[in-house]
């Protein structure tokens, strides 16, 4: 629990620091970021090569901003392994052989098995990245300059914060609980119903009383960042860079060519 | 005649269906006024700061702000003039770090950056806590919370200011500094405390609460010393005093 609070504090320190990818304008990184998940989604079920060539895009994308590969598989451990289980009947349903590599034949059902997973992977990476780049405010500001209504958008931030809380909440709840019920693991079954109950209530109140403190000190629905918030040069090379690359990556049949050379 | 000023008209309140939690308050107070709201537990003290932000909406009654009464429209003007301080400041800190914090209202006004990082760093000297300026909230003490949440509604530079038990969790020298703060503004505060010292030294009008009513109001200095009055509404004594 308080491994998951550290955590989530991390991650949003990280994406206030003060790197040239975080200070990329947040609808440039919002578009970009949509772009490659469509991208990404739309490969053919059994095009495991070039859903492969995406991976330039965390790849580059990671280096640039200079973050930790490792912290990321750290922070994402419990949801990578969730998300490559999607795939996982494939190889049962569709059993024709596509491919051979070496002696090893390999079904149309592991080859999609392994695209599928391929993309949830990168799905997941590009959201970290989005996050671990953008605060949560700043992405919330990029959604109203698209017009996105401003109830959502108030909506998703308070979520959001809504989470902290909640972990926070947990946290005092089990610790009160189990300073009270020394010598006991965990807790015990009878007090879950009352405790999630508990729990409910408080961080709703919790929740509550932040929003009260955001609307007594001006918050209206939109957003400021206290940030010069027009596209630079920057931006538009970031954008026009990334377009290119991750449509080339789609839509040329570079994997074909790259296969060609080498051959 | 003064401009900043409170005024309740028979004032009722109450959560839900409930007993009504203020019942029948007038009160007016002008703006160089300095008022304590003293009482027990669960008498309303609370409630009634957080009428006066709107934060809740009388049942009946009128509350005017400066000649402007308190209603869904006039909310947003009403909150730019008044700062209000939890009782609770985990709940009242969401931002990532101070400085974020405390600039908040600022930025919500439309300021420039450049008066927004001047605001901010006025707020944080007044409270002492400069060196906090960077820090992440989550990893604040309690005090330190405490000290945060004055500082971001001094960045809104208010008219008025209602504060929450805000001597709870300082230590003794941040508590000082904090009745000169308290001391130093010039305009309307109220200040609901348990820490009868603490009032004494920077209201110089006190209101004693219980069930919901105003039962006395008057000079502090005067209620201080009524040991009666205050046991009989469930108080004792200042410490300043009962020690002597
Ligand atoms: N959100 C709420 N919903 C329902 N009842 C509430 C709520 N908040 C407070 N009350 C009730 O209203 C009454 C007055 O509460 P209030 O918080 O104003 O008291 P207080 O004078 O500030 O007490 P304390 O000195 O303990 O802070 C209490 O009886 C309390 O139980
Ligand atoms: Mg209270």
């Amino acid at each position: 629990m308080n491994q998951a609070i550290r955590e989530l504090q991390s991650l949003e320190s990280l994406s206030k620091e003060d790197r040239w990818v975080n200070n990329l304008h947040p609808l440039v990184k919002l578009f970009v970021t949509a772009l490659f998940l469509v991208l990404t989604v739309s490969f053919d079920k059994y095009n495991l090569a070039g859903l492969l060539s995406m991976a330039v895009y965390p790849l580059v994308t990671f280096t640039i901003a200079d973050l930790s590969f490792a912290d990321a598989l750290k922070r994402l451990r419990y949801v990578l392994p969730i998300v490559c289980v999607v795939g996982i009947f494939n190889p049962f349903f569709d059993r024709d052989i596509v491919m051979q590599v070496g002696s090893l034949a390999v079904s149309g059902g592991v080859l999609s098995m392994l695209t599928l997973m391929g993309k949830a992977i990168l799905t997941v990476l590009a959201g970290y990245l989005l996050i671990a780049t953008t605060s949560m405010e700043r992405i919330c500001l990029g959604l109203r300059m698209l017009h996105v209504p401003s109830l959502l958008v108030t909506e998703i931030l308070l979520i959001y914060r809504y989470l902290t809380v909640l972990l926070k909440e947990t946290r005092r709840v089990t610790n009160s609980y189990a300073l009270r019920a020394p010598g006991q693991k965990g807790i015990h079954i009878s007090a879950w119903g009352s405790l999630a109950g508990l729990l409910l209530l408080r961080s709703m109140d919790r929740a509550e009383r932040l929003y009260e403190s955001m609307q007594i000190r001006g918050f209206h629905g939109e957003f400021y960042t206290g940030r010069q918030e027009s596209m630079k040069k920057a931006d538009w090379i970031y954008l026009a860079v990334w377009t290119a690359v991750l449509c080339a990556l789609r839509f040329l049949p570079l994997t074909a060519v790259l296969g060609g050379w080498i051959a | 005649m003064s401009h900043i000023h409170i005024n309740l008209d028979h004032v009722t309140f109450s959560y839900g269906k409930g007993q009504p939690v203020l019942n029948d308050l007038c009160l007016s107070a002008a703006e160089h006024d300095s008022i304590g709201i003293i009482g027990a537990n669960g008498v309303g003290k609370s409630t009634l700061l957080k009428l006066l932000v709107g934060l809740e909406l009388p049942d009946q009654g009128e509350i005017r702000i400066e000649e402007i009464p308190l209603k869904k429209q006039t909310l947003q003007k009403i909150r730019e003039k008044i700062g209000y301080v939890f009782q609770d400041s985990e709940s009242q800190l969401f931002m990532t770090t101070v400085e974020e914090d405390v600039a908040f209202a600022p930025r919500n006004y439309g300021l420039p950056e450049e008066e927004v990082s001047r605001r901010v760093d006025a707020a944080l000297k007044r409270v002492h806590i400069e060196h906090l300026k960077g820090k992440s909230i989550y990893r604040l003490s309690g005090g330190e919370k405490k000290l945060v949440s004055i500082a971001t509604i001094l960045s809104m530079t208010p008219d008025i200011i209602l504060m929450d038990e805000p001597s709870v969790a300082l230590d003794p020298q941040n508590r000082r500094n904090l009745i000169h703060i308290i001391r130093e503004f010039e305009h309307l505060k109220m200040i609901a405390s348990h820490d009868l010292d603490f009032i004494w030294d920077t209201c110089e009008r006190t209101i004693l609460m219980n069930d919901g009513r105003i039962v006395w109001d008057g000079p502090t200095e005067e209620i201080m010393r009524n040991e009666k009055l205050l046991t009989e509404n469930g108080l004792e004594l200042p410490l300043s005093l009962s020690r002597r």
